[in-house]
């Protein structure tokens, strides 16, 4: 997550924009957020359905209380999964992955979801 | 209100979000070639002074919270021996090197549990433009340990930049400063030999 922060500005210059999910309840991504510095959105989502929803494999650590690995996902301006990675962002290829999406004009402004 | 259509999506549902070990593994594959005049070229982007024998080269294959650096194991008890890396994204998100230094210091050997305290702090020159040095050193009365660190921030291109350095001892052991001098070096003959990914991105 801070390492996506240090790149906001080249997410901005390539019409992209990070949003961080977790488990976590909402006052435990607070503090995080602001022991690192982070400014971007962190969606609580407690119950844990999107990452099932986004097929993140689950781990084994706990025992009924599944918990989800890490999973990067780029989503265009249409909606479409572009692009997804398991395990640590690998942030120079996501750069260039929004580079070349931004080229294609799929990085521009959304409708907001309305054809 | 500009709207941004493509999304990130960075789904981290582990609660361990900050317990990433990493593990440390030589690449098969040799990233360096060794000049004529005794420095190490490192893909093709990188050029330094070797340490002297007795430094193993180490390395993070993927996910890493560093590119690259050296280990000596050091003669007496464990956890004896010292580390240097050189680190294209050390934690924090600051371009400004005295707030930079502030917030990787709040994660540096965060899960070591020690109280750092810093004991010297100072601006320098790294690769000719602006840089800042700290010395710190933390104890750890429960494991007996304690170790020292020095960090150098310099910056390339828009981007901080760092080198690091953490000796361990027994809480009751001394510390080599020769491994401190050794560090130096390294960053001394630290060079670019070419623009970095994100200058040319």
């Amino acid at each position: 997550m801070e390492g996506h922060q240090r790149n906001l500005s080249l997410y901005e210059r390539f019409n992209a924009r990070v949003v961080g999910v977790s488990r976590d309840d909402v006052k435990t991504l607070k503090d995080w957020a602001k022991s690192l510095d982070v400014t971007f959105p962190l969606l609580s989502n407690v119950t844990g359905f999107l990452g099932s929803a986004f097929d993140v494999k689950p781990t084994n650590e706990l025992k009924y209380y599944p918990l989800f690995g890490r999973r990067t996902i780029i989503i265009d301006k249409k909606g479409i999964i572009r692009y997804v990675r398991d395990g640590s962002p690998d942030f120079k290829d996501i750069l260039l992955f929004l580079k070349k999406l931004n080229q294609e004009g799929l990085s521009g402004p959304t409708t907001g979801g309305k054809p | 209100m500009k709207r941004n259509g493509v999304v990130i999506l960075s789904i981290v549902l582990a609660l361990f979000w900050l317990s990433g070990c990493t593990s440390m593994e030589a690449s098969k594959k040799v990233p360096y070639t060794l000049t004529p005049q005794g420095t190490v070229v490192w893909e093709n982007e990188l050029e330094f002074k070797p340490p002297p024998s007795g430094w193993k080269l180490i390395r993070v294959e993927e996910g890493g919270e560093f590119g690259f650096g050296f280990l000596k194991k050091e003669p007496g008890p464990f956890p004896c021996q010292t580390m240097f890396v050189y680190d294209e994204d050390p934690f924090g998100v600051s371009t400004r090197l005295e707030e930079r230094e502030q917030e990787f210091l709040r994660r540096f050997l965060w899960n070591a549990c020690l109280q750092m305290q810093v004991l010297e702090k100072k601006e320098m020159k790294v690769f000719g433009g602006e840089g800042l040095a700290v010395v710190v050193e933390g104890k750890d009365p429960v494991k007996k340990e304690k170790a020292k660190s020095k960090i150098v921030f310099g910056k390339r291109g828009d981007r901080v930049v760092s080198f690091y350095m953490t000796q361990w001892r027994p809480l009751d052991g001394t510390f080599d400063h020769s491994a401190f001098d050794t560090f130096d070096q390294f960053v001394a003959s630290f060079k670019f030999l070419k623009k970095s990914f994100y200058e040319t991105l």
